[in-house]
């Protein structure tokens, strides 16, 4: 069985013919060749694949594809803007390089959606917030420190 | 800029990390090709069993199927899966696909099909008829007499006992005023990487394979796939571009890598490959579960006179790195406190029907200083010595042996644990257990290790650089050298900027393809910086020497009198002209071509560090949180500041998920995992972590390494979990010589202590 | 995952005889959070997937005062987590709220999905019970109202008959004076399955206890009441001992068992310590509540 849906991503319009069964996040990297998003446990366990859905962050492998017809996906590939004087970095995006946020870097796209998300609800989060706000992405590598710097410096630079 | 560097000692962000926050950083599995079939492997659900026969027909029949392998479909070449040979050596004991399973999750047969959801479907139409063995899943269980014998080793031994002796242990004993004998555990950890292990496969028309895979060691890859496969060096190319993690168990080749080839030969057509994470967790690696019993002697003084013990590690199914982790937990226990050169140690490994032990961080040492540092806590109070004054006395220091055999340079162990008694204001703030009252009670305790710069001289490390300039000043830098997510490779441009005299933004750093660079045995054993830099340096050495030749050249000039500084040719600070104008072509004339190349073979260099762990136990609950660490590491030089920082702090949450949450629980009945998953195997995540107060010591910079850098990436790990169960102790008065520590095991302690109201 | 059918249902008749056309094999789809996993795990294979988001009405999360929360099929948890209204009227389900799974789960996972699921550590369970929730259920026959209490039947297992579908939580306004309070034992601070969870609502009037319900997650095949607890305190003046008496009775109450999380020993203890802990919170709640 599939359908055909269609998907706003990065706000450009999408229309896939996808299996029903399939995921968002197999669509995205698989169809939509955004690999960005990463497959890290595909049981919403890990936050690696973390998107905003109609501006809410989600793990993509526990949305089907077919219930995503209609809405709104940012991923990580759409978060820096690209303009006549190059590429300009989100502020997130920014700390996350300035900070050595980022290392092996797996879990970088779906840490920095989700504290894009908690920074569009809450623009100066207090340190536990951004810990509970990012506890469903996992990092192996960093012990979240430079990751909570990281946000914390961005949103005390930038309401976003 | 600091002590007249210009790149160095400065944090510089990645290289690579605009790369990864854009998203666009690709990992083994997201590369595709047209065609691309999916590939699955097929999994024995019994931990010992013989593959009797294999019925593929109804998976073969599936609509999207192209093929199916089983044992007797691949070449049936034992190889070791693990590569370098370390002391104590390998075994080739694995099979590219088994006919005898050896632990829950043994592939014994593959398919490829068109989708991952039909090659999925196919697995269950393969029926395996199985003849289950008896199965052991603890060392005692292998060891006994009538046991099932794994691979046919005698007692189940993967290689004969490693001894270490020196001196005169009774006579060290006999002098002692006190001896304590006691056993200490370690449990069964999982890496848990973020990048689940994948790769993709494809042969050309020229018959040479092409994988884009995980690893560490890529030049391994290329060398046991070309081994077994039957394929000439030239013929495999290894491709890594970005890597999410490995910390050890992406050293070794897992049945993927070998099947995939194979269906990609096959069926004509490139497969890709992925884990899921249940696979990741059951048929990759975790760290070996050991058992060290350890007695060591002390004088009322607080010396150390003599020291033995018995290092016995579980490696499961298959040797991996049994051998190696052995002779290297046996052997560092020599070191790191002083016994008068008086110890008698011996090694054992033991096959089991466990899942694969293997490399992790910390590389068996992980769990001999865990049993030391234990016991030096222990010891202390035994002769009435305060912890820190107790280590002081005993730390090893300039002169002492070292595990590689060569003598210590250096006494930064004891400025390692100086610094941090300043830090957490040591003699203010500790007092023993017994004055410990109320529910939730606080405890600082003490970890130390120290951990060599590569594996020599168990390893005859080798790494080779080459530097190409540009007719622009630019520089290609061509390292064989493996970034497994830890900032190697910013590490290895800051060096070359460093020796050229060059910024670091004109060096490219080419890497991760076998057919490019020049060979490297990979990244582990914190080796990178120390032996690949070296490399680095020397190549960049050497085209610094042939550029000032050529300025000198053409400046009519002694070379000797000229420097490079910030990409420009200077003579006593005077800017002559730049490297740019030196090497490009004239008047229709090429530019001079200019490349470098070098290679280093390592000697030996310690790092050391002390962690101060403080913790408060719930004494209602038993659960611990770590409150704070104070980690001071002693490094001899910080190339990339950031990176070391961020090296310790993620080093210390593995630590502290080993100590007090993570441990792969089999079933005792079957062996099958019962966590192979985040929700149950439980890491700590960001609310969890501490605060972490990172301290660089560069008091011992090491002559044979570039700029005095010696290596960070395996030492945080092995201090923390020591420190942590010392300072539970120190909260509660209950000791653990076990990790993981947990609240049930806590409270039930607390209890027969007699500590808590028993309702 | 295995191929199925998928039908986005925008009635409840359509969705009912969508779960009767095929007969046992389709499942409901709200937040997906636990049916998705377990399909990729294997653990089902449903033939049919029916989507019941898009049914008019399942969203309504709302409160009345002098009626209470309603809490559609299709509101997701971290909806109720973030409504003005649980934070003010009902603390232990909007505590329960915020410490289930991440904040991705959260904003699919739905509070009616959870109770569906019929998981004995259900995180929702506990307070929704002591609240006095009311499930109610559209069925070939009608609807129907059970009290949450007695939804459950077994770990996995409810009342629901087949191709029968919740569609909504109702609970009553609290007392005024109530303390409510959901307490979670779990290793870490987030992301975890309860070993133990305890949900307290506590009704304190002329520091008498007129209403006492305590509710045991996960030391049981379903999320049970103490009744024996709650008789300790109920008609009394609380006072440290007769908490104490109440978080004792109940331990006994708790029936846990060993697996991979914990051991049946522990989880029995920590029954007592939670329950205490609770009872002390909810205790403090109610007396701060001067008026409703």
């Amino acid at each position: 069985m599939k359908r055909l849906i269609r998907l706003y991503v990065n706000g450009e319009p999408h229309e896939v013919l996808v299996p029903v069964y399939r995921t968002l996040l197999d669509v995205l990297r698989e169809e939509l060749g955004l690999t960005g998003t990463k497959k890290g446990c595909d049981v919403g366990d890990c936050g690696a694949c973390t998107i905003l859905l109609n501006g809410e962050p989600v793990n993509a492998c526990l949305v089907l594809a077919v219930e995503a017809d209609g809405t709104q996906v940012d991923t990580i590939e759409g978060l820096a803007q690209v303009g006549e004087e190059g590429v300009r970095l989100h502020p997130l995006q920014e700390s996350f390089l300035r900070l050595g946020a980022a290392q092996c870097g797996f879990c970088t796209p779906g840490m920095i959606m989700a504290a894009r998300a908690l920074l569009a609800e809450n623009p100066s989060p207090s340190e536990e917030a951004v810990r509970f706000a990012i506890a469903g992405n996992i990092c192996r590598c960093t012990g979240y420190t430079k990751i909570v710097q990281a946000i914390l410096y961005a949103a005390n630079r930038e309401v976003m | 800029m600091s002590r007249g560097f210009s790149t160095i000692g400065v944090g510089h962000p990645r290289i690579d990390a605009i790369e990864k926050v854009t998203g666009k950083a690709r990992y083994a599995a997201d590369f595709s090709l047209p065609g691309m079939l999916y590939g699955k492997i097929k999994r024995s659900p019994h931990a010992h069993a013989r593959v009797l026969s294999i019925d593929a027909e109804k998976a073969l029949a599936l609509e999207g199927v192209k093929a199916v392998l089983t044992p007797w479909d691949v070449p049936r070449v034992l190889h070791t899966g693990a590569p370098a040979p370390r002391l104590g050596s390998l075994r080739a004991d694995q099979l590219v696909l088994t006919d005898v399973a050896r632990f829950v999750g043994d592939g014994v047969a593959a398919v490829a099909a068109t989708t991952e959801e039909i090659a999925e479907a196919a697995l269950d139409l393969i029926e395996v008829q199985y003849e289950i063995l008896p199965a052991v899943f603890t060392v005692e269980e292998a060891r006994r007499p009538g046991a099932p014998l794994i691979h046919g080793t005698e007692g189940n031994l993967v290689m004969p006992p490693i001894i270490v002796q020196a001196g005169d242990v009774e006579a060290g004993f006999a002098e002692a005023d006190l001896v304590l004998e006691a056993t200490y555990h370690t449990g069964r950890p999982s890496h848990c990487y973020m990048e689940p292990n994948a790769c993709l496969c494809y042969f050309d028309e020229s018959g040479t394979l092409t994988i884009w895979a995980s690893t560490q060691c890529a030049f391994m890859v290329r060398g046991i796939l070309s081994e077994v496969l039957g394929l000439p060096l030239h013929k495999v190319r290894v491709v890594v571009k970005h890597m999410g993690g490995g910390f050890g168990a992406k050293q070794d080749l897992y049945q993927h890598e070998f099947v995939c080839a194979l269906l990609a030969r096959r069926t004509g057509r490139p497969v890709k490959m992925v884990y899921s994470r249940k696979e990741v967790f059951m048929a990759t690696k975790t760290r070996h579960p050991v058992s060290i019993t350890l007695k060591q002697g002390v004088k009322r003084d607080g010396t150390i006179t003599a020291r033995q013990a018995l290092y016995v590690s579980n490696t499961g199914g298959y040797a991996s790195h049994g051998p190696g982790i052995t002779a290297v937990g046996t052997i560092d226990m020599t070191s790191l406190y002083r016994c008068n050169e008086n110890w008698r140690l011996e090694g054992r490994s033991v096959y089991t029907n466990a899942p694969i032990a293997g490399a992790f961080r910390g590389y068996g040492a992980v769990q001999s200083f865990f049993a030391l540092d234990v016991q030096m806590d222990e010891l202390a109070e035994m002769v009435g010595m305060n912890p820190l004054d107790f280590r002081l006395k005993n730390a090893v220091g300039e002169g002492d042996p070292s595990p590689s055999g060569h003598r210590l340079r250096a006494d930064a162990l004891a400025a390692c644990l100086r610094r941090g008694a300043e830090e957490v204001r040591w003699h203010e703030r500790w007092q023993p257990p017994e004055v410990k009252t109320g529910r939730v009670r606080w405890g600082l305790g003490i970890g130390t290790e120290m951990h060599s710069s590569g594996a020599y001289p168990d390893i005859k490390e080798q790494s080779n650089a080459i530097l190409k300039m540009n007719e622009d000043g630019t520089v290609q830098l061509l390292t064989g050298a493996a970034d497994l997510g830890t900032g190697a490779h910013t590490v290895l441009a800051q060096i070359a900027a460093e020796e050229l005299g060059m910024p670091l933004a004109n060096i490219r750093v080419v890497s991760g393809d076998t057919d490019m660079v020049p060979f490297d045995i990979g990244a582990y054993a914190s080796r990178t910086t120390y032996v690949a830099g070296s490399a680095v340096q020397r190549a960049a050495a050497e085209l610094r020497q042939r550029l000032l030749a050529l300025a000198g050249e053409k400046l009519g000039c002694e070379a000797t009198t000229l420097e490079i500084r910030d990409g420009e040719i200077r003579r006593q600070g005077q800017v002559l002209l730049s490297v740019a104008e030196l090497v490009r072509g004239e008047g229709g004339r090429p530019a001079v071509a200019l490349m470098a190349q070098a290679t280093y073979e390592a000697k030996v260099a310690y790092s050391f560090a002390a962690h101060f762990a403080e913790v408060e136990v719930d004494t209602e609950t038993g659960m611990v949180r770590v409150t704070k660490v104070v980690a001071v590491h002693e490094i001899g030089k910080a190339i990339n500041p950031l990176g070391v920082e961020g090296q310790i702090e993620g080093g210390i949450q593995q630590g502290i998920g080993h100590s007090l949450t993570e441990d792969l629980v089999l079933d005792p009945e079957t062996g099958a995992p019962l966590n192979a998953g985040f929700v149950d195997y439980k890491m700590p995540l960001a609310p969890d972590m501490p605060e972490i107060r990172v301290i660089i010591l560069e008091e011992a910079p090491d002559p044979d390494s570039p700029f005095g850098a010696k290596g960070v990436g395996e030492d945080p790990i092995m201090a923390i979990g020591p420190a942590i169960a010392n300072a539970v102790y120190n909260a509660t008065g209950v000791r653990f010589r076990e990790l993981p520590i947990t609240p049930d095991k806590l409270l039930a302690r607390l209890r027969e202590q007699g500590e808590t109201d028993t309702a | 995952m295995r191929p199925f059918d998928y039908y986005e249902a925008t009635s409840l008749e359509e969705a009912v005889s969508l779960l009767g056309r095929y007969d046992g094999r389709a499942s409901i789809l709200a937040g997906g959070t636990d049916l998705l996993v377990e399909m990729k795990e294997g653990l089902r294979a449903p033939a049919c997937l029916v989507n019941i988001k898009r049914i008019p009405g399942l969203d309504e999360l709302s409160y009345t005062p002098g009626e209470g929360l309603r809490i559609g099929a299709a509101v997701t948890v971290r909806q109720v987590e973030r409504h003005p209204a649980v934070r003010q009227h009902y603390a232990g389900l909007a505590q329960a709220a915020c410490q289930l799974g991440s904040v991705q789960v959260r904003n699919r996972a739905t509070v009616v999905g959870n109770i569906c699921r019929a998981s004995p550590s259900a995180d929702t369970a506990p307070p929704l019970i002591a609240d006095g929730a009311l499930v109610c259920l559209f069925g070939a026959d009608g609807t129907r109202t059970v009290p949450l209490e007695e939804f459950f039947t077994g770990p996995g297992q409810t009342v629901l008959r087949a191709h029968e579908i919740v569609t909504e939580l109702r609970l009553p306004d609290p007392i005024p004076h109530t303390g409510q309070v959901y307490l979670k034992h779990g290793r870490r601070l987030a992301m975890e399955l309860a070993t133990v969870g305890v949900a307290v609502s506590l009704t304190l009037q002329d520091e008498i206890c007129t209403r006492v319900r305590i509710v045991l997650g996960a030391v049981a095949p379903t999320p049970i009441r103490a009744s024996e607890a709650e008789a300790v305190l109920e008609g009394r003046s609380p006072d440290s001992t007769l908490v104490s008496m109440a978080a004792v009775k109940a331990q006994e109450a708790s029936r846990p068992i060993d697996d991979v999380r914990s051991s049946a020993a522990y989880r029995r203890q920590m029954v007592r310590v939670l329950t205490l802990r609770a009872l002390e919170q909810a205790l403090t709640r109610a007396r701060q509540e001067d008026s409703p």
